[in-house]
């Protein structure tokens, strides 16, 4: 009957009301005296005596304080009323007993930090979406190579191919091609290698997204001899342009050409990132540049892939597998129609598959096992919080038994103690709430540092509301079920028994077995905590220690040539000199070049031919051209024969150096110095063979985590680009400026790159690992301590109300080493039980986690040992205190007190 | 709620509009006993519930109340329209006299095809 709006204003005043809880109560009863008045009076001139005039009036009344009651219950919202009492009551409980508040409130705001820290990082890695319009339907496009032993999402299509599928293919709403590089950039006399790609004209397009400010990169631009233009990210706008909108009158120098900028991208926007491509530039993290990709008419039509990338989006409705059949049928016909390159690594027969995978699965594919890892260890550590609040909860009902027993008798409902107890909960889930945001806030400024650099997106990790939601959630979850319990076991007393009893205890052991089974299952959940980062830490230490086949302190270097060195005698004699200057440093023990350092992410492989030896076809070997000195510069150990000489080059000798694998793979019981290896294939009749002098160590060139393959060495000095390995005594602030100052005193226009030790290559190496064990050994840490904090708060308080009980045991004889023992018994079965259940899940669990692991197995007994001496060592420290308490407890006492 | 005291406060609410809509001003005294008297004794209401349902209208904007005199020289609270009210009389008058016009063609039914 009445409106929406009066009914809101109806609920105003009465919310106004109970907030203020100034009644108006008395003006009320003024009201209603006159009302009463009125009536007696009408009464009394009805010819009744005053009284029965009276009686009547009230009668007729249904009852002066029904009526104000009544009255009361429509002033104001009853239930708000209720609840800001429970509030407050809560609030002064709670501040009554301080330890006990803090110590929950630090439990809860642990989990929920914990729960939502992880979450913020899954939230931005896994659950954000992405800026590239829908992102389930980009696909990146591959053609593997059967007989290529290098993982198929290597090789993308060549322009010939490219263009033949996006001319034949209906899967697909847009296609681009871009090459990724890495551009010197001119800022202010200082050079700068930055990110960057080449990119053709469909590009933005294809990824949906759109420059904030000017163009993308349109058809024109990729024609040959047009001007040079370039579309620059928001990071590099802010930071050379200060963000100024006339940057689109500016230009840029890369690689010492001109290009004007006509397009800013959205902050969001620096496709390709380093993680978006499982084989794309190491060098790479993020892209700052976009160049247009022009190509010449016989790069147009070439047969042989490129180092191009393929990316494109899938019409709405197809799917992988169908555009991948319609591929398929592609490259079959042109690998009929073209022949390979007779003189190729591949051999005569064109033999380009194709492979279709989906953006996502590439770039966040590798890291969703570890986003669950850590969602469910943080998953345990919440459960542990949990834990410990509950029982610290029903500490407290139990000590408060006495008072809630009164509160019973006195006529308090059953569900309104619920409720009491329920707010209490809820008040330190809340606080929890405001600490586990603030430590979520910590960890995700300390994000950055732990960065492992191959996690998509992680440094865009923030507090949205999507992690609030989650932080409020976890909190609401804490509460309820920290909460439920107590207050369920609390509204169970029943009042004429429990003031009978004075409210003594009942239980011999001081405390309830709802209380040791949460110890029991807490103490589980953290032996598999444990266990997990322990197999996570030993499968780290093996990582690092495994030997990689060279020196960690070699210093190492990058110097790329530029277009003044075309000629190979110019080549040749760069890196000649400046070998032979660095050698000549004092200090310098060996200095030598290389094309591609170990664990770099570029490798070049090659086909190879054995004389005399039963040889199948593609044999695969990785080739290096190295100096001299690269060997020892390494520290690359010598096994038979000899290193390369600088006879050797001079001579144009003939030779190669191999490592152990191929040795042990081709000359299984023979002697390899002598033996003759072919890498030119000239259509099968082998050529060009190379008499092998040396069997080196093997170098983990792919990943520490791999096992060397093959590997061959050749000694050359041409290359238009390098590595420059420097084994040395001194000090890396005085080897890097030795090294500037040499390369100056060479040609004073090129600069060192990558100035890092090997060491710091195995360090990166190895940081996805080092992320996601230190996370997981955190949260085990925190667990243990939080498991550790329940136990010693359990014994604390069990001692505490069998004070009476352990005096008269000692005064019937009990020596203090017995009480010391009774006590540890009862905690060693807590400790002990939860071990055993903790084992068996962890048995069960650490299966699952097998892709994390190296060198260990799920079950490794070294970890399970170690595991269980750290948690019994733990808990006895955590029982200690409490049992020395309870056996110097003076028997007279104990027996006085109450 | 939704129940038959919900429906009674309804209908209370109602009856209390329109009273003070055709008496004007009133005390909550004189609104019960004119509430009585009109419908003819044939209502017995205790007086005591005027009072929360009166309170409600207040909250609700529909009435406001000031303190007067009665005709017997006596304080008394006397309730009045407001705006709101006078408008909220008309559309509960109409919403009832629909739903009674409804249910009286249920409770007289005539020879229909």
């Amino acid at each position: 009957m009445s409106s929406f709006s009066a009914k809101m204003r109806a609920f105003l005043v009465r919310l106004r009301q109970s907030v203020r809880r100034r009644g108006n109560a008395s003006e009320f009863d003024e009201e209603l005296e006159s009302h009463i008045a009125m009536h007696t009076e009408a009464g009394i001139a009805a010819g009744l005596n005053e009284e029965e005039a009276r009686r009547q009036a009230l009668m007729k009344l249904g009852g002066a304080e029904q009526v104000r009651q009544a009255r009361r219950e429509r002033t104001s919202l009853v239930w708000l009323e209720n609840l800001l009492q429970d509030l407050r009551y809560g609030m002064r409980t709670l501040m009554r007993a301080p330890g006990f508040a803090l110590t929950a409130i630090a439990t809860v705001g642990l989990g929920i930090g914990a729960c939502t820290a992880i979450f913020s990082l899954v939230n931005a890695v896994l659950i954000r979406s992405l800026p590239y319009g829908d992102a389930e339907r980009l696909v990146y496009l591959f053609t593997p190579n059967p007989n290529l032993k290098i993982p198929a999402e290597v090789i993308c299509p060549a322009y010939g191919d490219y263009f033949d599928i996006r001319r034949e293919s209906k899967s697909y709403e847009s296609m681009s091609n871009f090459e990724q590089a890495m551009f010197s950039l001119n800022e202010r006399g200082t050079n700068q290698r930055i990110g960057s790609a080449r990119v053709d004209e469909d590009f933005f397009h294809t990824l949906e997204a759109q420059p904030d400010l000017g163009r993308a990169i349109n058809s024109d631009d990729v024609q040959a001899g047009r001007e040079k233009v370039a579309v620059i990210s928001h990071a590099l706008w802010m930071s050379m342009f200060g963000g100024r909108p006339d940057v689109l009158q500016k230009s840029l120098v890369l690689n010492k050409n001109s290009y004007r900028i006509v397009g800013v991208m959205p902050a969001e926007f620096e496709y390709p990132l380093g993680s978006d491509m499982p084989y794309g530039n190491s060098e790479i993290k993020s892209t700052q540049i976009w160049v247009p990709l022009v190509l010449t008419p016989q790069q147009r039509a070439a047969r042989e892939p490129n180092n191009n990338e393929t990316i494109a989006r899938l019409r709405p409705g197809v799917t992988v597998r169908g555009a991948e059949a319609e591929m398929t049928g592609i490259m079959a016909r042109l690998d009929k129609e073209y022949a390979g390159d007779p003189n190729g690594e591949l051999g005569p027969i064109r033999q380009w598959g194709a492979l279709i995978r989906r953006f996502t699965d590439m770039s966040i594919g590798p890291v969703r096992p570890l986003m669950r890892l850590l969602l469910a260890a943080v998953g345990l550590v919440l459960l542990i919080a949990c834990g410990n609040a509950a029982n610290l909860l029903l500490a407290r009902a139990a000590e408060r038994a006495r008072e809630l027993g009164v509160r019973t008798a006195l006529g308090a409902g059953r569900g309104r103690i619920v409720r009491q107890l329920l707010t209490e909960s809820m008040l330190i889930g809340a606080a929890g709430c405001g600490l586990g945001v603030g430590l979520a806030y910590l960890f995700l400024r300390l994000l950055p540092k732990l960065d492992p650099g191959n996690i998509p997106r992680l440094n865009e990790a923030t507090l949205d509301w999507r992690v609030l939601l989650v932080a409020v959630g976890a909190a609401l979850f804490t509460s309820l079920v920290s909460g439920l319990l107590p207050a369920w076991r609390a509204s169970r007393v029943e009042p004429t028994e429990f003031l009978k009893s004075h409210g003594a205890q009942g239980d011999s052991r001081g405390h309830s077995r709802v209380q040791s089974g949460l110890i029991v299952a807490q103490t589980a959940m953290v032996v598999v905590l444990l266990a997990a980062s322990g197999l996570l830490i030993r499968s780290y230490v093996k990582v690092v220690n495994v030997d990689t086949g060279f020196s960690h302190s070699t210093v190492t270097f990058n110097v790329n040539l530029d277009e003044r060195y075309s000629k190979p005698e110019q080549q040749v004699s760069f890196f000649r000199q400046l070998t032979a200057k660095l050698n000549a440093l004092p200090g310098v023990n060996a200095a030598g070049a290389v094309n591609n350092l170990p664990l770099t992410n570029s490798e070049s492989i090659t086909l190879m031919w054995v004389e005399g030896s039963r040889n199948t076809e593609f044999q695969q070997a990785e080739a290096r051209y190295v100096t001299p000195q690269y060997f020892s510069a390494m520290g690359i150990s010598l096994i038979a024969g000899r290193y390369l000489t600088e006879d050797d080059y001079v001579r144009k000798a003939g030779v190669t150096v191999i490592n152990k694998r191929l040795a042990d793979l081709y000359f299984p019981h023979q002697n390899p110095i002598g033996a003759r290896i072919s890498t030119n294939r000239e259509a099968d009749g082998w050529k060009d063979f190379n008499t092998v002098i040396g069997v080196v160590g093997d170098v983990r060139h792919v990943s520490l985590e791999e096992e060397a393959q093959p590997q061959m060495y050749y000694g050359n000095y041409q290359m238009n680009g390098g590595s420059v390995a420097v084994r040395t005594t001194l000090p890396s602030s005085v080897i890097s400026n030795e090294i500037r100052s040499t390369l100056k005193a060479i040609d004073p226009q090129l600069a060192m790159t990558d100035i890092r030790t090997m060491g710091d290559l195995v360090s990166l190496a190895s940081a996805r690992r080092r992320f996601q064990t230190s996370l997981l050994t955190a949260f085990a840490g925190i667990a243990l301590a939080l498991a550790l904090v329940g136990l010693y708060g359990l014994m604390a308080f069990s001692v505490n109300r069998r004070t009476r009980e352990v005096g008269i045991r000692m005064a019937l004889g009990a020596e203090r080493g017995d009480v010391l023992m009774l006590i540890l018994r009862n905690a060693g079965v807590l400790v002990g039980a939860g071990l055993v259940m903790g084992l068996a899940c962890a048995w069960m669990v650490t299966r699952v986690m097998r892709s994390f692991l190296f060198g260990v197995s799920a079950h490794d007994p070294a970890t399970v040992i170690s595991v269980s001496a750290l948690m019994i060592v733990c808990g006895l420290i955590a029982v200690v205190v409490p049992a020395k308490r309870a056996a110097s407890i003076e028997p007279m006492q104990a027996l006085r007190t109450e | 709620m939704g129940d038959k005291t919900d429906v009674w406060q309804g209908t209370l609410a109602l009856m209390i509009l329109k009273t003070l809509e055709t008496m004007g001003p009133q005390h909550g005294y004189g609104l019960a006993r004119r509430i009585e008297q009109t419908s003819g004794d044939l209502l017995q209401l205790n007086y005591g519930t005027l009072y929360p349902a009166l309170l409600k209208l207040e909250q609700e904007g529909y009435v406001r109340s000031q303190w007067g005199t009665s005709d017997n020289n006596r304080k008394a609270k006397f309730y009045e329209l407001t705006k709101a009210g006078q408008k909220q009389v008309r559309r509960a008058t109409a919403d009832w006299e629909q739903t009674t016009e409804i249910l009286s063609r249920f409770l007289s039914p005539a020879e229909e095809a």
